[in-house]
């Protein structure tokens, strides 16, 4: 088997909400042990509601954030263990998307100049190459290469993604984090972009994480789906799969409470909401919405372990068993 | 930079440069001695020789008013600039980093903050000795912690931005964020600040040079001037105000300037808008004297304007949809489209720049008599807002007060239409009714005690808590999560089933939202509907190209590839001419751009904005 380009062993990331005065705070374990790898070419998605621990888990693996345990491998370096030169370096090679398409611009710099500063940092292009890389890239994704000068306020959101997206393939890098790239984007748009990224990544052999609630546009994009839920994941395996036949019961709920035009779903949707981080039930974390939850479940997190009888699916479950059958 | 947004800059800006000017060029102005004494003349006023008149000492005015301009001036600026030169560092530094840095700057320097500032002055004219270089450390010192404290509440705010992360992702050294990053972005609340400081400077060094702690007699300063004059106040009144009006003229032209180049160097511009119930009502024509339809609310050629740099933009043309008792009806559309507008306007709720310009808005209120809401005074609207109409918001989050408990919010409804009696009970019923676990506890909590959808439940709870006619509900799963949404949903039908005759408009960009909920659908697209019938007809099969596009961009089904309406929505200040989506649409035809399609009925309760609707399957 052929080594992942990057991955994660073990990540846990613990954030501490303020407490009293001097207090450390409670503890908010938003991830609690996620392995993920994504292969060279791969589109992985990351799915959950919110409080699942999926745009940490992006941040860590671009280690935009140090996770608290565990490590990050890309090309089986350890992150952690470089120094801040290499790191910076290592970063012209995996990128990040973000959700909003009006945060991650600066509002006051020209779009050029922003798609240009990844070429600058890592000495790729200046002056009049970077220009023309810039017009390029401009094209590529599907704007006007002469539009390079205009501030990020004078595109539409749709856009403004596209920009974002320029920018981050800037470095020609091989893996990109995508968090929620088109939740903030109009339907006729989203379409739009997801098949500019689905485009780019067949043309440059791009390994992307996808991040996203809406497990639609993960089904068209990705070709792995990895479902979390309060920092864990539930169940992981090929897109096709997971979505004709969901074997964990969280990824059954989350498909059946997603409305669709076609059918009429909420024949029982879920009750009660995502518990606080803050205080993860004992056990299984899904087991005070699930409904299949048995005494059992409450005494010890279920590990991750293959589906029985199915290839390359994962699931978390200790009823794994009985769902297989 | 824009020559529109240079524009507000000349005058305060020709001010000042007037003020600096006059300071600079004092050496080769034929001005008398500012320090050349003529006892003689003392306290005389202004003669052809002596425009502004003499002072205690026989001086001229105006020569030591422009005199001393040079030395409030420079102290001034110099103090300020150093304040904010340092300040800005302190607090970018504190900021970006936080922990120690954040303990050895921005904390640091607020230790300054704690001493009485005329103390500290004293404390270093008296280390140091007076004079203008004095003046100015101790100066800088005290204003520093001024801008290392706005720049680090900038810093924090800006650093959590996602374009900042972005520079961090593309590896930019941290050097590089600071400067080119974090520095333009936090500049503007500086600049404010750098117009408050050099005002601020000036006051305070003509008070220490009142004191005889600033510059040294007999060197001019608007400071020791007001001081000498204050003791001749009786005599001669005016020169007193000479000084002062330097000093309050100077400092007005200052802040003024900094105010119009912060707006100049914001690239989005300030947003322009005028208030203005009278003028919402003023501006419509009488309303058209057909009688109302049998509904329980219609929407007649609503049309809505905002103001813009080349006359009135229309954002909202000519909608019309109707709703029966019972009815669900879902606005969809994407950003742009004006369904959140059209929901406002019913509402009476329209920001003070949008204005009706034509149509009207039929409720029929509890009576059962219509009411044109586009025409109603504001004290019967008011009337009307949560008795016979209520909303529920996006964002339930930010539409809670977050300092009062849920059931006193819940309980307000009740009030403001005059229930007096049992509101505690009744609150506590109405959130039962929505389904809050523990509504006797969830009554005496706080909104953030609450989740996300608990909190949109107690929202739901105020809204229907006087039987409402209508139910105006704008995206109010959207920041939800899936799960979540669908017990939203569930809890919205059940409301309608038990609130019997409550029509529901949903306002909503989530199609398979409008599938589950809705019974009829108006689609909205560029400030129109395009397409407007029952939901699962239109669905079935749609009758606008834009309809059937945009089901059919939604990411459903198997479909390897997804089909994406090409292009964008057409900002309102330019819209095509003819129908507004011809440029997107793959069935336009020449014909299709040169007039604009009405609305044509296509099949019973049914209508589509399309010239060629036969053809759309």
């Amino acid at each position: 088997m052929i080594a992942p380009l990057i991955r994660g062993e073990g990540l846990t990331r613990i954030f501490h909400r303020r407490g009293g005065f001097l207090g450390r705070g409670v503890p908010m374990l938003a991830l609690r042990g996620v392995d993920i790898a994504v292969n060279r070419g791969e589109a992985v998605g990351v799915v959950g509601e919110s409080g699942c621990g999926k745009s940490t888990l992006g941040r860590v693996m671009l280690r935009l954030m140090a996770p608290s345990g565990g490590r990050v491998l890309f090309e089986d370096r350890d992150l952690a263990t470089m120094g801040g030169a290499e790191l910076r370096a290592l970063r012209r090679r995996m990128q990040m998307v973000f959700q909003d398409p009006y945060g991650s611009l600066d509002p006051r710099r020209s779009v050029g100049a922003q798609i240009a500063d990844g070429m600058a940092i890592h000495g790729i292009a200046q002056g009049a190459e970077a220009a023309e890389r810039v017009a390029a890239l401009l094209r590529q994704v599907g704007l006007d290469p002469t539009h390079a000068q205009r501030l990020p306020h004078e595109f539409s959101g749709g856009q403004r993604q596209r920009i974002a997206i320029a920018r981050a393939l800037a470095t020609r890098p091989d893996f990109i984090v995508a968090d929620e790239p088109v939740s903030a984007l109009d339907v006729s748009i989203q379409a739009q972009v997801v098949n500019l990224l689905a485009d780019l990544r067949a043309e440059l052999g791009l390994a992307l994480m996808f991040i996203s609630h809406d497990l639609h546009v993960v089904r068209h994009l990705c070709d792995r789906v990895v479902v979390m839920y309060l920092g864990l994941v539930m169940e992981e395996g090929p897109a096709a799969e997971i979505f004709r036949a969901p074997a964990h019961p969280y990824t059954r709920a989350l498909l059946a409470a997603t409305p669709s035009m076609h059918h009429r779903a909420m024949t029982a949707p879920l009750a009660g909401e995502v518990p606080s981080i803050a205080r993860p039930p004992s056990g299984c974390v899904f087991r005070t919405r699930c409904p299949m939850a048995q005494p059992a479940c409450a005494e010890s997190i279920p590990v991750l372990r293959p589906l029985p009888g199915a290839d390359g699916r994962q699931i978390a479950c200790r009823r794994a068993e009985e769902i297989a059958a | 930079m824009r020559r529109a947004k240079i524009r507000p800059l000349i005058l305060p800006g020709v001010l000042a440069l007037a003020i600096i000017a006059l300071a600079v060029a004092a050496p080769i102005l034929p001005l008398t001695d500012p320090v050349r004494q003529d006892v003689a003349s003392r306290l005389t006023g202004p003669s052809a020789l002596h425009w502004l008149g003499q002072d205690e000492y026989g001086r001229d005015v105006l020569s030591r008013i422009i005199w001393g301009a040079r030395v409030s001036l420079s102290v001034a600026f110099a103090a300020a600039a150093a304040a904010a030169v340092a300040g800005t560092l302190l607090g970018l530094l504190g900021g970006y980093f936080r922990g120690v840095v954040e303990l050895l700057t921005v904390r640091a320097s607020e230790i300054v903050l704690c001493f009485p500032p005329l103390l500290l002055a004293l404390l270093v004219v008296t280390l140091l000795g007076p004079g203008a270089a004095t003046l100015v450390l101790s100066l800088a010192i005290l204003f520093a912690p001024g801008f290392a404290r706005v720049a680090y509440a900038e810093t924090l705010s800006a650093r959590a931005l996602d374009y900042v992360t972005a520079q961090q992702a593309l590896g930019a050294p941290t050097a590089r964020i600071l400067a080119r990053t974090l520095l333009p972005n936090i500049a503007p609340p500086l600049i404010v600040q750098f117009s408050l400081t050099v005002a601020a400077a000036m006051l305070l060094e003509s008070g220490l040079s009142f004191l005889g702690l600033g510059v040294v007699p007999p060197s001019p300063s608007w400071g020791l001037m007001i001081r000498g004059a204050r003791s001749a106040m009786e005599q001669a009144p005016l020169l007193l105000f000479w000084p002062c009006l330097a000093l309050t003229g100077t400092v007005l032209v200052l802040n003024l300037f900094c105010d119009r180049l912060r707006d100049a160097l914001d690239p989005r511009g300030r947003a322009s808008g005028k208030p203005g119930f009278l003028g919402r009502v003023l501006a419509l024509p009488p309303a058209p004297q057909t009688p109302a339809t049998p509904a329980l609310l219609s929407v007649e050629g609503l049309t809505l304007q905002v103001p813009g740099p080349k006359g009135p933009v229309t954002v909202v043309r000519d909608v019309g949809f109707t709703l029966a008792p019972g009815e669900t009806l879902a606005i969809v559309g994407e950003s742009g489209s004006g369904k959140t507008l059209t929901g406002l306007a019913i509402m009476g709720l329209l920001p003070a720049a949008v204005r009706p310009v034509a149509g009207r808005i039929m409720l029929a209120g509890r009576d059962g008599t219509p009411r044109d809401l586009l025409r109603l005074p504001e004290p019967e609207l008011r009337a009307m807002r949560g008795r016979d109409m209520a909303m529920i918001f996006q964002d339930p989050s930010s539409s809670l007060n977050p300092l009062l408990r849920v059931g006193a919010q819940v309980g307000e409804s009740l009030r403001a239409h005059g229930v007096t009696d049992g509101i505690r009970d009744r609150v506590v019923t109405l959130l039962r009714q929505v389904g809050l676990p523990d509504p006797e506890r969830a009554a005496v909590a706080y909104p953030h005690e609450l989740s996300g959808g608990q909190r949109q439940r107690a929202m739901i709870a105020a809204a229907i808590a006087n039987h409402p006619r209508l139910l105006l509900a704008d995206e109010p799963t959207t920041a939800l999560d899936v799960t979540v949404q669908a017990q939203i949903l569930t809890l919205l039908a059940e409301l309608k089933r038990a609130e019997g005759g409550m029509g529901m408009v949903f306002v909503t960009h989530n199609l398979a939202v409008v599938a589950e909920i809705a019974d009829r659908v108006a689609v909205m697209y560029a400030g129109e509907v395009v397409e407007e019938g029952p939901a699962a007809e239109v669905f079935a099969a749609p009758r606008h190209p834009y309809t059937a596009a945009l089901i059919e961009s939604t990411p459903e089904g198997d479909a390897e590839r997804l089909s994406a309406i090409p292009g964008a929505v057409p900002q309102p200040w330019a819209m095509p001419s003819g129908c507004r989506f011809a440029p997107r649409c793959a069935m336009a035809e020449p014909a299709c751009t040169a007039a604009a399609p009405a609305m044509e009925e296509t099949g019973p309760r049914r209508a589509a904005r399309c010239r060629r609707w036969k053809e759309v399957a």
